[in-house]
């Protein structure tokens, strides 16, 4: 049997919670024993998922030294096969001062995890996403990730009795931070709760406000890439790509992208891709359903005037989705 | 007061190109930048040596000699002095071994506050900075948006971070090392024109093993807890395309499409 930690980020409870399938996946077959550390997540998302929740007693979460502390703890009593963490900014805060409380590796924002030849290899994109490195751990246990939010889901289990653990840390706090207020951002929809996604690139660098009118048109929600986000043309929480969202739209239309590998690490699972590229050998085109070969600010005037000219005419199909 | 700041020059992976024959990533033509978060971070504290009287601004960083061109140009740009850690025996190193080299170079030094960036470009761990926070014991914080400039004074810094829900200001004890998240408005200052050819070699402290004095099981690959077991390129998966022109009869094609697969709102 092998036992793991989960680190329950409050603010991103459900890629808490999916880092049991990564455990899984980890471990094939064997049984696990599965440990949540709650770190002040209102609402229990663990409870009845979870074997165990550890609920750290006057810890604060963003005392980064003493929650370390408090996992190495933890590790000396349980014996962890495996501690993993959302690849979230708190979690990828947290992991490399535990790890390095511990004396262990760490590998950082995993995608993937295989096994081969009895040894786990957890990927793990590099080169800014342009490939992926296949990663084992080496020396002695626990083995310790962040994994990237989006990428693993966990799809439900035999429900847990689980067991509730109140614990005050061995060690005081000492974190010499303190939280002086919190500022919730502005609530906008989620880029990866669309089905339809807009998204520009470099090509339509200086006609990025265009983008909304075809994103309306569709019903979707406007999205972009690294470049145009850098470049402060966009703003980050509507970036797809490696260092941005991980999206899964049933359409995606792809405007002015070249498609960096970088970019495509986003797309997870886009069920039809429409791409508008000059350069039709770019790499986005190779993995679209339609390429136009074109100019994508122009692209988007005609195809307005198109279902614009659809609506005035009543097309009888317009009127609802098909299936 | 006395800032350092983390500087690591990597390549510019945007410059990578890939060769779809060969399947392979070309790096030739590629250059060496600073790393664009450090970049940030150290465009700060240059900012903050502007405006506070008896600022000294310190880079430290591990890197082959090949980087002294880069430190020569920070110090053109109002760096005080840079450090560069450098040995072969270190070559190969991940990111555990990494912060404990360059932690045992800061521990013997004086400072009030240690800049960085929160990730790399080119590994992306985001690693070094708290594990040289936790070798060091001090307070850190990653993805800083804001600084409060007269906080870093007197301390405790007050700091703005950016989360996916929130933005949270904190005051962190003095010293303590502070983690930027990459802003296109915060710039490295320019070099004036009479330091281009300005000698400053002089301002840059080479530290190698001897110095240190790490045993050689402890550093390098060797001593690393993760290694890289293989790279794979991502391969596309290619799908059956239609290309259309940007023309009427193309547009056509992408409008019955849109409409044949449910795509028009109502």
């Amino acid at each position: 049997m092998k036992r793991i930690l989960l680190v329950i980020d409050p603010d991103a409870t459900k890629a808490s919670i999916d880092l049991l399938e990564a455990a899984r996946r980890m471990y094939a077959s064997e049984e696990l024993e599965s440990y949540g550390l709650r770190l002040g997540a209102p609402n229990d998302p663990a409870f009845g998922i979870l074997d165990r929740v550890i609920d750290p007693e006057g810890l604060h979460r963003f005392d980064l030294a003493g929650v370390a502390d408090f996992i190495a703890e933890l590790h000396r009593e349980f014996e962890f096969s495996a501690v993993l963490y959302p690849a979230t900014v708190y979690g990828r805060m947290l992991a490399p001062r535990a790890a390095m409380r511990l004396h262990v590796g760490l590998i950082a924002d995993v995608v993937d995890v295989r096994r081969r030849d009895g040894r786990i290899e957890m990927m793990r994109p590099a080169f800014g996403g342009k490939m992926m490195a296949g990663v084992v751990h080496r020396g002695p246990n626990p083995v310790m990730m962040s994994v990237r939010p989006d990428t693993f889901h966990f799809g439900g289990g035999p429900a847990e009795n689980t067991v509730v653990t109140r614990r005050a840390p061995a060690t005081p706090g000492h974190s010499g931070v303190r939280l002086l207020e919190r500022r919730p951002k502005p609530v906008s929809r989620d880029i990866r709760d669309s089905d339809i996604l807009v998204s520009g690139g470099g090509g339509v660098r200086r006609r990025f406000g265009m983008l909304g009118q075809l994103a309306d048109a569709l019903g979707g929600m406007v999205a972009a890439s690294r470049r145009l986000v850098d470049r402060g043309v966009a703003p980050r929480h509507i970036q797809v790509g490696q260092s941005g969202r991980t999206v899964s739209p049933r359409l995606y239309v792809a405007l002015g992208i070249s498609g960096s590998i970088q970019h495509v690490a986003g797309l997870k699972n886009a069920e039809y891709v429409i791409s508008v590229n000059p350069d039709r050998h770019a790499p986005i085109c190779s993995l679209s359903d339609v390429v136009v070969e074109g100019d994508a600010g122009e692209f988007i005037r005609r195809i307005l005037e198109r279902i614009a000219a659809g609506r005035s005419d009543g097309d009888p199909e317009c009127e609802g989705r098909e299936p | 007061m006395r800032i350092l700041c983390l500087a690591k020059p990597v390549p510019d992976v945007d410059g990578f190109q890939y060769d779809y024959e060969t399947n392979t990533l070309v790096r030739e033509n590629v250059h060496m930048i600073l790393n664009p978060e450090d970049a940030t971070a150290l465009a700060v504290a240059l900012d903050v040596k502007r405006l506070v009287p008896g600022t000294r601004v310190e880079t430290i960083t591990m890197a082959p000699e090949s980087a002294v061109p880069h430190l020569e140009d920070l110090i053109r740009r109002g760096v005080d002095r840079a450090i560069l850690i450098s040995d072969p025996c270190y070559a190969g190193s991940d990111t555990f071994v990494t912060s404990r080299i360059l932690s045992r170079c800061i521990e013997d030094r004086s400072y009030d506050w240690i800049f960085g960036g929160s990730h790399s470009l080119d590994g992306g761990t985001a690693h070094v900075p708290g594990q040289v926070a936790q070798c060091l014991d001090l307070p850190q914080m990653s993805n800083i948006i804001e600084v409060d400039r007269d906080s870093l004074t007197g301390g405790p810094a007050v700091v703005e971070v950016d989360t996916e829900e929130a933005v949270l200001r904190f005051e962190m004890d003095r010293p303590a090392l502070l983690g930027f998240q990459y802003s296109t408005t915060r710039k490295l200052p320019y070099i004036r024109y009479e330091d281009i050819d300005r000698d400053v070699r002089g301002r840059i402290r080479m530290v190698d093993n001897s110095e240190l004095g790490f045993d050689r099981s402890e550093v390098g690959l060797q001593a690393s807890l993760t290694r890289v077991a293989k790279i794979e390129v991502k391969t596309l998966h290619r799908k059956d395309t239609l290309v259309v022109g940007n023309d009427d009869e193309g547009i056509e094609a992408v409008y019955q499409i849109l409409k044949r697969r449910g795509f028009l709102a109502s």
